[in-house]
């Protein structure tokens, strides 16, 4: 049965997380995201629970070159199906440019939850089978839930 | 008939589609050329598909060799427009996520700013909301007895048969809603800390009286649709879900349930006053639509006996822990993200949300809702291959997709 | 294809027949009668409001007792009742089977986001209210409306039938448009107004005849140029690109939404 604490080693001592906050999941690299997912599936969490991306646009001045250019952060969560019914949620960060290793052959169902957050915030998966939008029309320009889209944006002839 | 019967996948198949059996972007160039493949639309208007959702379906004769279902025409932006508004505007939102349980949304969206603002919810609010959660998944799994009642047609002695007697035992429910909260559908109840409204005198009484009434009938409509040959004939073993395709779609709730996965987040996870009584969880180790259909009916029952518990044990004390609310801004969370879910008669409803958004951080700057309902029709690619077009409106119906939730 | 808004005055061929015309009035009466008892509705229910559609047909109100019966198909109605938010990804499927129904036809929106789009009328996927595509006849307030006001609505709905048949009905006046509805009109004007560009009725009625082909190549290719969007001054347009913006929250959709 898995347990936080193991949850907690595991990403110490093979992910070289540091930082540990009680208000935040923990960030990872983004090339080792795929690679977690992985241990963690064969350690028990077997459950596909959601992934949330979420669109930081750029600030102009900052050190960080990533936090200079913006970028989107992706929080994971996958749950093992037992008695305490525990809770993995991590976090990584791409580039608006880069692509992030898709789940799908981990986890069947994260094929319609990368092609919503593709729909509704941008962010691309690498070797997904079905890169298509999910909620949107296929013509649709742009992406919702970025911060620089307006939420009025009119849709000719409709709205 | 199994979902696995027709699984060829092709070569150019993800390992996944080798492991599932079924490859749910299955190329069909290379199929049978003699075949007399089709195309079949079926939606986004019809009937049978509880929603505005559609499904396209390729046919060799009568038999569906893939499945391709596409959602998003009630795509309502929710997400967007939570980030525009403030954390005490939410709650009247997402009632309309999840139109058939709009209690359990709202619990949802303010347990989640709950964790995030760091407020105590007060026992009698735990207790409160607890009833009303369970009170809402009779009414939820009614109107989902009372829809596949239709989608079986004629099976349950003629086509709305079920639905008329199912409507009345809801309406029953909404009558007690709305002795509460003076509203019959969307109750906008609670409140970040608590609740708005308390019960009125002499309530719980009547909960009881009603709560009998309803036992007794779900009781006949168990008998009613077990002892039906035509029923079991249309459900037993058809749309077969096997365990571990369900966790890797991240199906939850009744659904998992009847494919043998013992997980219940009342019990696995407690939240409001859940750790103060004992759930029965209920499971079928087949994964067909029969186990779907009964584990939902023995929900009901198991509801009501709940229901009983809480409303006699509501204890004594305030309805809300936080300051009565006097602006929109009234709550503010500079940072910090919070995941929290909570059991749904549809299953596992997350709320993923991060804070120091809009409004000097009093909205959120993302929020993401967890549907249940959008990975339960997830599972249509894999269940449908294999079977007729007559039984898609079963599967379909099994499914309980509720599309507000799924497309949001 | 076309709605052709003029034609609400339904003309009965037997009018056209000489001779009759004292004759046609007693059949038209008795026409009249089960025009007005028999308007099976089209449920085009798309989310909440179509559960208190369904309400309405089922035991408690029962709507079948005043011949109003659900039907699954467009081509067995007379009324569409909209139930429901209209996207901009349903709006070509819900006018291409309004174009499926036999004249007569009527529509009632139900609820506020079928009237106005509610508080989804902003967002970028909604349609702000149904009667920016197609014609609609009897509002029914309400998020949602209870099944009585549904009922309520069917029999206003039947009374205008009569009306209309018997010849008495005329459209009403132009309401006075003051400041607080121009700042709360959509972007694509309704039907009836005068700022509406036949354009873009025109290009709605390609975009749902091609459902397949999609609307942007309806828009790119030859369609007429469309009207472009009014300017609206809402609360959340002020403050939607930029991080920074205050003075929202002051807004009074509180209000509205604890009415909802």
């Amino acid at each position: 049965m898995p347990t936080p604490e193991e949850f907690r080693a595991l990403l110490e001592d093979d992910f070289g997380v540091s930082e540990w906050s009680e208000k935040q999941p923990p960030l990872i690299e983004a090339v080792d995201h795929h690679r977690l997912a992985e241990v963690l599936k064969e350690r028990g969490y077997t459950l596909y629970v959601f992934v949330v991306a979420s669109h930081r646009p750029g600030v102009e001045g900052a050190e960080d070159a990533l936090t200079a250019a913006g970028y989107i952060e992706l929080a994971t969560g996958l749950r093992s199906p037992t008695e305490n019914s525990q809770l993995a949620i991590w976090r990584v960060r791409v580039g608006l440019d880069e692509q992030l290793a898709t789940l799908v052959d981990l986890f069947a169902g994260a094929d319609w939850q990368e092609r919503e957050q593709f729909d509704l915030v941008g962010v691309r998966f690498a070797g997904h089978p079905d890169p298509r939008r999910l909620m949107l029309p296929e013509d649709w320009e742009g992406h919702p839930l970025r911060r620089d889209y307006a939420i009025n944006t009119p849709h000719p002839p409709w709205r | 008939m199994s979902a696995s019967s027709a699984a060829r996948p092709s070569s150019a198949a993800p390992a996944s589609a080798a492991r599932l059996g079924v490859d749910p972007h299955r190329d069909l160039s290379d199929y049978d050329p003699e075949a007399d493949l089709m195309v079949l639309n079926m939606g986004p208007q019809h009937p049978s598909t509880h929603g505005v959702f559609r499904l396209k379906l390729h046919l060799d004769g009568e038999t569906i060799v893939r499945a391709v279902p596409y959602v998003g025409y009630l795509h309502r932006g929710v997400e967007k427009l939570l980030e525009e508004l403030t954390f005490v505007q939410a709650t009247p939102i997402v009632d309309k996520n999840d139109y058939v349980s709009p209690m359990t949304n709202e619990q949802a969206i303010n347990m989640a700013f709950e964790a995030l603002l760091g407020i105590e919810v007060p026992r009698r609010a735990r207790y409160m909301r607890t009833l009303f959660a369970e009170m809402q998944r009779i009414a939820s799994h009614l109107l989902w007895l009372s829809t596949f009642g239709i989608d079986m047609g004629g099976a349950l002695g003629g086509g709305t048969t079920l639905f008329m007697h199912c409507f009345r035992e809801r309406e029953w429910i909404l009558d007690l809603f709305e002795l509460v909260t003076g509203a019959r559908f969307h109750y906008n109840t609670h409140t970040i800390g608590g609740n708005r409204h308390d019960i009125p005198a002499g309530w719980a009484k009547q909960v009881h009286t009603t709560l009998d009434l309803i036992a007794s009938r779900i009781d006949e409509y168990l008998e009613l649709s077990t002892t039906n040959s035509i029923f079991v004939a249309r459900t037993r073993g058809v749309g077969i879900l096997p365990k571990e395709l369900a966790l890797e779609l991240g199906i939850t709730g009744p659904i998992l349930r009847a494919s043998g996965v013992d997980h219940d987040l009342r019990r696995d996870a407690p939240f409001h006053a859940y750790d103060e009584i004992e759930v029965k969880v209920q499971t079928e180790p087949d994964g067909d639509c029969l186990s779907r259909a009964l584990v939902r009916v023995r929900e009901m029952k198991e509801s009501i006996r709940l229901s009983k518990l809480l409303v006699d044990g509501i204890p004594e004390g305030p309805i809300c822990g936080a300051r009565p609310i006097k602006n929109p801004t009234q709550f503010k969370a500079k940072e910090g993200q919070a995941y929290v879910a909570l059991e749904t008669p549809r299953g596992e409803l997350g709320t993923y949300v991060i804070g120091g958004g809009k409004n000097k951080a009093a909205s959120p700057y993302r929020l993401k809702i967890r549907p249940p309902s959008l990975h339960a029709l997830s599972a249509l690619p894999y269940l449908l291959p294999g079977h007729s077009i007559s039984d898609t409106v079963v599967i379909l119906g099994s499914l309980d997709p509720i599309m507000g939730e799924a497309d949001r | 294809m076309a709605v052709d808004e003029s034609d609400r005055n339904y003309e009965h061929p037997l009018y056209s027949m000489p001779g009759l015309s004292v004759a046609a009035t007693s059949v038209d009466k008795l026409l009249t009668w089960g025009a007005t008892n028999s308007l099976w509705v089209f449920a085009m229910a798309t989310s909440c409001c179509g559960i208190e559609l369904m309400a309405t047909a089922a035991s408690r109100v029962d709507a079948d007792r005043m011949g109003t019966i659900i039907r699954g198909t467009p081509r067995q109605c007379d009324v569409m009742v909209v139930a429901g938010t209209i996207t901009v990804k349903m709006a070509p499927r819900v006018l291409k089977l309004w174009e499926q129904m036999p004249e007569p036809k009527w529509c009632i929106a139900m609820g506020s986001c079928a009237i106005s789009g509610d508080f989804y009328r902003d967002i970028y996927s909604v349609i702000p209210g149904i009667d920016t595509a197609i014609p609609v006849d009897v509002y029914i307030p309400g998020c949602p409306p209870n099944p009585e006001q549904l009922m309520a609505g069917l029999i206003r709905l039947q009374e205008k039938v009569r009306a209309v048949r018997g010849g008495e009905w005329a459209p009403k006046d132009e309401r006075p448009e003051t400041e607080a509805m121009q700042k709360t009109a959509p972007s694509i004007p309704r039907l009836l107004s005068a700022e509406r560009s036949p354009d873009v009725t025109l290009a709605q009625l390609l975009g749902a005849g091609n459902l397949g082909l999609g609307g942007a190549l309806n828009r790119a290719a030859d369609a007429p140029p469309l009207a472009a969007p009014q300017e609206t001054s809402d609360a959340i347009t002020t403050q939607a690109p930029t991080e920074t913006s205050e003075g929202a929250v002051e807004s009074p959709s509180e209000d509205e939404h604890a009415d909802a």
